[in-house]
């Protein structure tokens, strides 16, 4: 994962349906343009910001079943390059494998011409060695993209998450600052 | 963040970017923390397995490849072994790498943030 951020986004732009915040140059602009008060005006910032953390929630949980994809597909790729390497020394492969918790049991494979792999939904299917290879490794690509894309959508949707952080944190200042300015001129 | 007194210091969109950069960098940094313990974790089991065949006396090992253990002669197994550490040395130190890189990067900007903000941000962790 870079950890350099790519070019930031500007001001008003979304990104597959994450709406960006917009960046306040001038809080007493922003306030007159909006029509709100400070404190209707903070209220839809927080709004604004549960939202934001909504959809990280979700997709933080999109993240971590990705992540956990990905491990157990290298460990089939293993597997299918264990056999293969079998395949020519004319020697059983012979493993023990787990029957039930706790209870192993040993098998003994022959040449593997082909495996069976699990596509989910109660379907699995019979593939050779190669073929079985070329689709694992297509899935792993597939789910390191998909993670990557993520990636990039979490950093955007954070960025957004601190520029409302920060608006909110201007506007409360700004108030602050006004209500002294007016407490300054009254005792004058 | 920490909200000020009243700051006078105004926000312009490339503090805005600033901050934003050191919020992903931190978030990273806390990720490669992780990351770098696991690395950890597998590099001591990787020496602990090593360290288990030496003093195994038989021929074949179960070596556990996926969800199964697989009958494998030893040397194939010490060989195994051998290249799956170098592979997690190497993971190691890029993450270690990485790690530095993005704490010189963090300490530039809390500079220039601190220089501009002074109090009115908080950039340390709570």
């Amino acid at each position: 994962m870079a950890a350099a951020s790519t070019t930031a986004t500007a001001a008003g732009e979304e990104r597959r349906g994450i709406p960006a915040a917009s960046f306040v140059e001038d809080v007493q602009t922003y306030l007159t343009q909006s029509g709100l008060d400070v404190n209707a005006s903070l209220s839809l910032l927080q709004e604004r910001l549960q939202q934001y953390k909504i959809v990280e929630m979700k997709l933080l949980a999109q993240q971590r079943d990705l992540q956990a994809k990905i491990p157990d597909i290298d460990k089939c790729l293993d597997i299918v390059a264990t056999l293969q390497s079998k395949k020519g020394s004319g020697e059983p492969l012979i493993t023990d494998y787990e029957v039930s918790e706790g209870i192993y049991s040993r098998a003994r494979i022959e040449e593997a011409d082909s495996v069976c792999l699990w596509l989910g939904a109660n379907v699995m299917l019979e593939y050779s060695c190669d073929e079985a290879n070329a689709l694992l490794k297509k899935n792993l690509e597939n789910a390191k993209a998909s993670l990557e894309v993520l990636a990039t959508d979490l950093q955007f949707l954070r960025d957004q998450e601190t520029i409302t952080q920060v608006t909110i944190a201007r506007v409360y200042n700004w108030d602050v600052h006004q209500r002294r300015m007016k407490e300054a001129m009254k005792d004058t | 963040m920490q909200q000020g007194e009243g700051t006078e210091a105004q926000v312009t969109w490339e503090d805005q970017q600033n901050i934003n950069k050191f919020g992903r960098l931190n978030n990273r940094f806390h990720e490669l923390e992780e990351e770098i313990k696991l690395a950890k974790e597998t590099n001591e089991s990787l020496e602990d397995a090593g360290n288990e065949l030496i003093l195994l006396d038989e021929d074949v090992v179960r070596f556990q490849v996926g969800e199964i253990f697989t009958h494998m002669p030893k040397d194939e197994v010490e060989s195994r072994l051998e290249s799956m550490k170098e592979e997690a040395d190497k993971k190691l130190e890029r993450l270690e790498e990485e790690k530095e890189t993005i704490l010189a990067q963090m300490t530039e900007l809390k500079k220039i943030l601190y220089g501009k903000f002074k109090d009115a941000i908080n950039l340390e962790e709570d």
